[in-house]
């Protein structure tokens, strides 16, 4: 007896928590992945990718969530047109074979009711690497506009470029750790 | 003899002023490595980037004298968010109002060093023809000299904040916030 009601609040319990998981899309204007990396040991250059889509599961009562990104390589931009053109080369993002650059994640940690840390892989020039991105400001508002709610927050991590296979100009002192950061904001579907 | 002494003096004296009067050089902005980045707080939640991509301006640097002035000239209608109808909305006349104010400055006289590390640049900054006295942090300043195309650069990156409503910029307050981080990469090549 006792242990088909221990059985049954298990099983409400999960419904519950299934039940919780709320699927959110990416707003691609409150989006983006920002990249900086030191330039010839003086300034920091920064570019960014300006397309991307995706969607983010967010369970707030268990604690948990996934998430999916998709970057297109070929919207890098850094403002300087010819850099862009460099970058996109087969020297960087070989943006003609890899359109593609795509974030997985399926372990959101918490911190109380906030996200602290989300765990996945980065899939870049064809090559799948770990990597933890660490929260900062996660938040949850009701968008007057859209009169959605929209959950967001800024992210960072710092990727190492040659572990993609991205070694171009570590010779003329191009740095091989390249800092990202990463603004969210995905309404709730 | 006495006077022989006093001569020599004056005489390394008067070199060492020339020296330090001969150090001013100039340095044109390097267009391809000078940006200005901000960030702005998007309803208390995410952070907000942008850019204006068109700087032009020159420094003079007296690394001896640890003095140095600089002038910016920003294109306010090369803003450029990544999103096209942000880009329109920060042209228009609620935000930058670029067509009446297509310029924003930066123009500053006081260099702080800390030992031979340029450390700040106090200037003046107008917005949409308001003024105002700010401080740039110096981070990472440095020169370097290249080799291909031979030339000295020097540059850093730099950075401040103000607050949006004091140049008239109030459109969307309170949702996006009042602060902006400006952050400011600079390379400029010695002339």
């Amino acid at each position: 007896m006792t242990k088909t009601l221990l059985a049954c609040l298990l099983a409400a319990g999960t419904v519950a928590a299934h039940a919780e998981a709320t699927t959110y899309a990416i707003d691609p204007s409150h989006t983006f992945v920002t990249f900086e990396a030191n330039h010839m040991g003086t300034s920091t250059l920064r570019g960014r990718f300006d397309k991307k889509e995706g969607s983010v599961v967010l369970d707030k009562a268990a604690k948990s969530g996934k998430a999916e990104i998709t970057i297109d390589a070929t919207s890098i931009d850094t403002g300087v047109a010819a850099l862009d053109t460099h970058l996109k080369s087969k020297d960087f993002f070989n943006a003609a074979e890899f359109g593609t650059a795509k974030f997985t994640a399926d372990k959101f940690a918490f911190t109380g009711d906030k996200v602290s840390e989300v765990v996945g892989t980065l899939t870049l020039l064809g090559k799948t690497q770990p990597v933890t991105l660490k929260a900062s400001n996660f938040n949850c508002y009701v968008n007057p506009m859209l009169k959605r709610e929209v959950c967001g927050g800024d992210f960072e991590t710092t990727i190492t470029r040659t572990q993609y296979g991205m070694s171009y100009g570590l010779a003329y002192g191009l740095p091989d750790n390249i800092h990202l950061l990463i603004q969210i904001e995905a309404v709730k579907q | 003899m006495f006077g022989a002494h006093c001569a020599l003096l004056a005489l390394l004296a008067g070199a060492a002023v020339s020296t330090v009067q001969a150090a001013p050089q100039e340095f044109a902005i390097d267009p391809a490595h000078t940006h200005v980045h901000w960030e702005i707080k998007h309803f208390g939640t995410s952070t907000s980037r942008g850019r204006f991509d068109a700087v032009s301006g020159g420094i003079t640097l007296d690394r001896a004298a640890r003095s140095g002035s600089a002038s910016l000239t920003i294109a306010t209608g090369s803003i450029s968010t990544g999103f096209a109808p942000f880009d329109g909305l920060l042209r228009g006349p609620y935000l930058l109002s670029t067509t009446e104010f297509p310029s924003a400055y930066f123009v500053a006289q006081r260099f702080s060093f800390d030992g031979d590390k340029l450390s700040a640049v106090t200037g003046d900054f107008t917005l949409r023809n308001v003024g105002k006295t700010l401080t740039l942090r110096a981070l990472n300043f440095a020169c370097r000299q290249d080799t291909e195309p031979a030339r000295e650069v020097c540059g850093g990156d730099f950075e401040t904040e103000f607050e949006r409503s004091a140049f008239g910029i109030t459109h969307s307050l309170p949702f996006v916030a009042d602060r902006v981080r400006v952050l400011i990469q600079i390379e400029a090549v010695r002339q």
